[in-house]
């Protein structure tokens, strides 16, 4: 069994008299450590798929299993722990709280799994070190660059060692070079740790990190293919297919 | 989530907006202040009028009335047939209830009945005068203290007299004419009291039972002849108390009371005359709180009965309307806040939606969001409280020195002048602090509703 596996899945958005289909039949299988861009124009379903796959919204039809659990089927407390074990986010405008420090950011899943705070801080340490922002741990999120502010959001989505770590087009708030540092350390911890990584872009560029790239359009899976040149950052070349990275 | 996290995000949340959340607890303060200010006006209402029930008398103490046609207490035309007996059996009865540690049984001896005289040749007269045949070994217990003189004792003191107070100022001296035959207690212009005619304690008294078939033209009686004569010894004249029947009167033994009563019937051929009954019987309940049960027992039975307890009772009904509206005029006001709080709260909900969101998206459970909206809107209340209660206090402080008269007549508020006209009893704190965090939790309660219900996914979508 796959560490994904979605059958079926139709989501219908009714706007009064008319229905909007988002998402038509999408069947998808996702393996353990994969990375799997979900490639498509601005409105073919991407995002309802994401949103889907991570719980934040039931679908009309069809099943999303998910390490083996149904979560279709969950109720509102067991999605809420399940996505404290599981699943890891990152968004495009960051989405950290203006108030807490990047420290206090980073934290904050592991707050909600009932971690004390010294022991929250000590992980969420490391892992602003991991992401080369040991000296902004005092700093807003307005007291940092954009580029700044998600390699935050990146830490906070893998502070607590998720199974899978969803991206909702990571890099559209930024330039091109810091895209390519994001997207470099987004791809360097998925690695490290064997995580999935479902990557949702509009951008051909991006989705050359991928190991699949999953084409959408207007809610159907137009093609599925392995990525035959991933592009890997840490051997600085491109059509290498080895994925571990140089330490 | 742990119960710390929680509560440093609520705080957090409310120091965010410290000048709204200010506002929103001075509401709190306001009505706070005004509900602990109002009960505590009511509750020095009720010590003022217990000040003035204790100085009329004994708020211990239940009265039980004869069948005396001079007392009217109760309906009016109830017959005295129907009304159970004032004997010995029912001082007995009363004696053995539960919580009735003494009882104190009165004859009245009819004013009619009796003439006292005192000095030489029957000088001083008292041709009306009270007198009550008493148990004189209970004088003592019933809180009557001599003020010349000692308690009635010794083996006979069947003869022996104790005046009241002003008993002494009953006496007409029959030697003077119009008004200088009387006299009566006052203050003299040097500040000492007036003196009766006679001193009770070294002058000798008689008292002579009524031949009444044959009234002189004043209305006075002539002496029933040498065997209703009696001479007495004074033992005491007491001190002024409130016991407004015996300041005037005379108080003789009981068994002596029973024979001039009989000795009166004989003189003056009083036809089915029948043993005397006691005219009064006076009960001391243990606790001043099982009063009413004592009383609601006698009366069922059918006594005559009468305490300060159940004035107080019904002067506290009247107090508590008053109150009642005190209160509710403060509780329009923790109203107000209350609605204050709902709206910050939900104020709160539409700037704090997208973290909302993100606090779902990231994991956290719908319950730990409820209970951080919840805690917030009742630390506002809790705040309010704590700062309400100690301005109540300052404020009832400032009521307390600046003068009763001031304030109570503004508030058309019954004072008597001596206790303080706000209390603010250490459960009246706790209530109001109870109070006003119950009433921010249920301010929040909507507001963590539509909290917890807010869409992750509509919180996070990209603006
Ligand atoms: N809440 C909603 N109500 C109604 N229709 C919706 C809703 N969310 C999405 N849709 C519709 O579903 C379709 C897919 O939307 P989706 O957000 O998944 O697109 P997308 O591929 O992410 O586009 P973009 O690249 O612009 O983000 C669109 O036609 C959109 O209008
Ligand atoms: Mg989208």
């Amino acid at each position: 069994m796959s560490f994904i596996e979605v059958t079926g899945l139709r989501k219908i958005y009714r706007l009064g008299q008319e229905k909007v289909y988002a998402l038509k039949n999408i069947n998808l299988k996702i393996e353990r450590g994969e990375i799997c861009c979900i490639l498509g124009t601005s409105g073919s379903g991407k995002s309802t798929l994401l949103n889907m796959l991570a719980g934040l919204e039931k679908p009309t039809r069809g099943d999303i299993i998910i390490n083996g659990v149904n979560i279709a089927k969950l109720s509102e407390r067991k999605l809420a722990r399940f996505r404290q074990e599981n699943t890891g986010f990152v968004f495009q405008s960051y989405n950290l709280i203006p108030q807490l420090s990047s420290l206090e950011n980073v934290g904050m899943p592991l707050m909600f799994k009932g971690w004390s705070r010294r022991k929250r801080d000590r992980e969420a340490k490391k892992m602003l070190a991991a992401v080369g922002l040991k000296s902004r741990m005092k700093h807003r999120p307005n007291q940092m660059s954009g580029g700044q502010q998600q390699r935050v959001g990146i830490a906070r989505a893998f502070v607590a060692k998720p199974n899978v770590v969803f991206a909702d087009e990571p890099t559209g708030n930024l330039d091109t070079k810091t895209t390519a540092d994001v997207m470099e350390l987004m791809v360097k911890m998925c690695r490290e740790h064997n995580l999935t990584l479902i990557l949702v872009t509009h951008d051909l560029d991006i989705a050359k990190y991928a190991d699949r790239i999953v084409h959408l359009i207007d809610g159907d899976i137009h093609s599925d293919e392995l990525n035959k040149a991933v592009y890997d950052p840490f051997t600085e070349k491109d059509g290498d297919k080895s994925r571990q990275p140089a330490s | 989530m742990k119960l710390f996290d929680m509560i440093i995000m609520c705080l957090r949340n409310l120091w965010r907006r410290k000048g709204r959340t200010l506002l929103t607890v001075i509401g709190v303060i306001i009505g706070c202040c005004a509900i602990i200010v109002m009960i505590s006006l009511g509750q020095g209402m009720n010590a003022a009028m217990d000040n003035m029930l204790a100085s009329w008398g004994d708020l211990n103490a239940i009265t039980i009335y004869g069948n005396s046609r001079y007392i009217w207490v109760g309906d009016g035309n109830s017959n005295s047939e129907d009304k159970p007996k004032l004997d010995e059996e029912a001082l007995e009865m009363m004696k053995n209830l539960d919580h009735v540690e003494t009882v104190f049984p009165k004859i009245e001896v009819d004013s009619n009945y009796v003439t006292v005289t005192a000095g030489k040749n029957g000088r001083y007269k008292a041709n009306w005068i009270e007198i009550y045949g008493v148990d004189f070994s209970a004088l003592k217990k019933m809180g009557y203290v001599p003020e010349q003189g000692d308690y009635p004792s010794g083996d006979d003191t069947l003869h022996t007299l104790v005046f009241g107070n002003e008993a002494a100022y009953q006496f007409r001296d029959s030697k003077k004419r119009g008004q200088n035959s009387y006299t009566y207690k006052q203050m003299l212009p040097d500040g000492t009291w007036s003196e009766p005619f006679f001193d009770p304690m070294t002058e000798s008294v008689q008292i002579y039972i009524n031949n009444t078939k044959k009234p002189n033209d004043d209305g006075t009686y002539q002496s029933g002849g040498r065997a209703y004569e009696f001479k007495m010894t004074t033992a005491a004249v007491l001190e002024q108390d409130n016991d407004w029947q015996t300041v005037y009167s005379l108080m003789i033994d009981m068994d002596f009371a029973r024979e001039i009563i009989n000795s009166y019937n004989r003189l003056n051929n009083v036809k089915d005359a029948t043993e005397p009954e006691f005219s009064q019987i006076k009960l001391w309940v243990d606790d001043i709180n099982n009063v009413d049960a004592v009383e609601t027992i006698l009366s069922d039975l059918g006594y005559n009965t009468s305490s300060m307890a159940s004035q107080r009772k019904s002067m506290q009904g009247q107090l508590g309307v008053v109150q009642m509206v005190l209160g509710c005029l403060a509780a329009i006001s923790l109203l107000v806040a209350a609605i204050g709080i709902t709206n910050t709260m939900i104020m709160s909900i539409y700037e704090r939606t997208r973290e909302i969101g993100i606090m779902k998206v990231l994991g956290c459970f719908i319950s730990n969001i409820r209970v951080v909206f919840l805690m917030e809107a009742g630390m506002i209340g809790l705040l309010g409280g704590a700062i309400g209660t100690v301005i109540s206090f300052i404020i009832s402080a400032v009521m307390n020195t600046l003068g009763n008269d001031t304030f109570a007549n503004m508030f058309g508020i019954y004072t008597d002048g001596s206790s303080p006209i706000s209390i603010i009893p250490i459960w009246l704190v706790l209530l109001a602090l109870a109070f006003s965090t119950v009433i921010g939790l249920i301010s929040g309660f909507y507001p963590a509703n539509r909290a917890v219900k807010i869409s992750a996914l509509e919180a996070i979508r990209n603006e």
